[in-house]
């Protein structure tokens, strides 16, 4: 195709969305709502998923090592352990530490621990993260199983992780499923808004095909009006939902009480919301033009 | 030159239109279709350049079978047929000149022949004063005349009328039809259906009267035959 013939197709299509300027605006505010909901939605899915990764990170084993073995021994499980193809990480929390750390989350309430520095009730442990949260199971089995004398009790917070596990996994299903039932449906209000606009030009096309414009000719202003309506529906819904994640992001930094409720930050998140978002109304704006124009060129 | 081998159309609906048409028309005649309303007059135009497909049948153009010719080809097949229809059908947001220009813009024709070309019709059918008025600002012959103009603008070895006159007064009327002649005398094949007796009479070209989907009479300078 000629550089000419593109240039009066662009020139073609943005004539007719002036021209058309009401159903242009309609056809736009169609796709601005429902990409409004597909943004807000796909804040949410990325950021229930970045919990739920964050939950899989926080499932680990606890080892409670035997009070009888020394340094020597912990460091030797420790290096084999690391060794397990299994295994991500392993650090060690000495009963000092564990003592202080208890101590933190009690806060106000920890007097009730004072005096146990001197006879410290608590084990040292072995905290243990598989390399895949859903092996994490399997894993600790493993170890009570390698090491019966010199580890105690093996905790994994069974079925807490378990829970947590198949939540994030229902989450992510849920979200896919919704993901593409809001498509489909936001794909078909715009396919019809754009048949309205070709509707109203049903007669250049009739001309058009009578003068002998191929179908591909006749196609294209069509095909880039559908891709700019997805592209300037795009905007709005963009610049909404930014703005308001970027408000409850503030305030829920600002206010600690919240701080366990980790939300992702705005850097790539809006790179991947903008980018997404406007992808698919261009997606949406072009596949609907291009249905609707099809009754039109049949012969 | 069109050819029809034992032509027949029937329409989805049952309506039988045309019952087995033999006609030849050779490149450069003018030819008056008549006949009565319904008699199966447009769809003869239509099977010309390919609005309808023939039910039964061979339709030749310049050795080309209609028939055969792929969906997507069929807009190469129409750069070489002008058509002129009653109602004009022109584009009323574009002036006369962007009307004219679009059928050369639509075949993909370099921009410089394209102003080169549309002035050069526009003149023809004595328009180019006219050629930035919007089709609400002319009148029934003047819109007709743009037509004439987009009909011929890509120099097509056809062009094909459907009543053109249909919608004029006499004085216009002859003027389109002293239009049609000039573009047959420049070896243009012209095919126009008519209701005009005073035309078809004082033209005595070639006439193809269809009646019930046959051809009755077909001969040269020929008379149009029917009692309005």
């Amino acid at each position: 195709m000629k550089i000419e013939t593109m240039f009066r197709h662009f020139k073609e299509a943005f004539k007719s969305l002036v021209r058309n300027n009401w159903m242009t605006f309609a056809a736009v505010s169609a796709v601005s709502v429902t990409l409004l909901i597909f943004g807000i939605f796909l804040v949410f899915a990325f950021n229930i998923n970045y919990m739920a990764s964050e939950l899989d990170k926080q499932v680990s084993i606890r080892a409670s090592l035997n009070a009888q073995i020394d340094a020597d021994q912990i460091d030797q499980i420790q290096a084999q352990l690391k060794k397990n193809p299994q295994v991500k990480e392993v650090n060690f929390v000495s009963k000092q530490q564990g003592l202080q750390m208890m101590k933190e989350q009690w806060g106000d309430d920890k007097e009730f621990l004072e005096g146990l520095e001197k006879d410290n009730p608590l084990p040292d442990i072995l905290e243990i993260q598989a390399k895949d949260p859903q092996q994490t199971e399997a894993l600790a089995k493993e170890i009570r199983k390698s090491y019966p004398n010199q580890v105690d009790q093996v905790d994994h917070g069974e079925g807490v992780s378990d829970r947590l596990l198949n939540l994030s996994a229902w989450v992510r299903n849920m979200v896919l499923v919704f993901g593409l039932g809001l498509a489909v449906l936001a794909a078909f209000l715009i396919s019809n808004t754009i048949k309205l606009t070709i509707f109203a030009r049903r007669r250049e096309i009739e001309i058009m095909r009578l003068v002998g414009a191929s179908n591909w000719f006749i196609r294209w202003p069509f095909f880039i009006e559908g891709a700019v309506i997805g592209m300037l529906g795009a905007i709005v819904p963009v610049t909404v939902v930014l703005l308001g994640y970027n408000a409850v992001v503030s305030i829920l930094d600002a206010d600690k009480a919240y701080s366990f409720f980790k939300l992702l930050g705005m850097w790539p998140l809006s790179l991947y919301v903008a980018g997404l978002t406007t992808m698919l109304g261009i997606l949406i704006g072009v596949w609907g033009s291009l249905i609707s124009i099809r009754r039109f060129l049949r012969t | 030159m069109i050819e029809m081998h034992d032509v027949y159309k029937v329409y989805p609906n049952g309506v039988k239109a045309l019952n087995g048409i033999n006609t030849k028309i050779d490149q450069g005649e003018f030819v008056y279709v008549v006949g009565p309303s319904g008699a199966g007059k447009s769809t003869f135009i239509k099977l010309m350049y390919r609005e309808e497909k023939p039910t039964h049948g061979v339709i030749l153009i310049n050795g080309v079978n209609v028939k055969r010719v792929r969906d997507w080809k069929i807009p190469y097949l129409r750069r070489n047929i002008g058509v002129v229809f009653q109602d004009y059908k022109l584009l009323p947001n574009m002036t006369a000149y962007e009307n004219v220009a679009f059928a050369m813009e639509a075949v993909e024709a370099p921009r410089r022949k394209i102003r080169r070309r549309v002035q050069e019709v526009l003149e023809l059918v004595g328009l180019y004063d006219r050629m930035n008025a919007l089709p609400s600002q002319l009148s029934g012959g003047e819109q007709q005349r743009v037509s004439i103009a987009r009909a011929m603008v890509n120099n097509p070895n056809f062009v094909i009328a459907d009543e053109p006159t249909g919608n004029l007064d006499p004085e216009n009327s002859w003027d389109i039809m002293y239009l049609l002649e000039e573009i047959n005398s420049r070896g243009t094949t012209v095919v126009m259906a008519t209701h005009n007796r005073e035309i078809v009479n004082t033209m005595r070209k070639r006439v193809i009267a269809v009646e019930q989907g046959v051809i009755v009479r077909d001969e040269q300078g020929g008379e149009y035959g029917y009692e309005d």
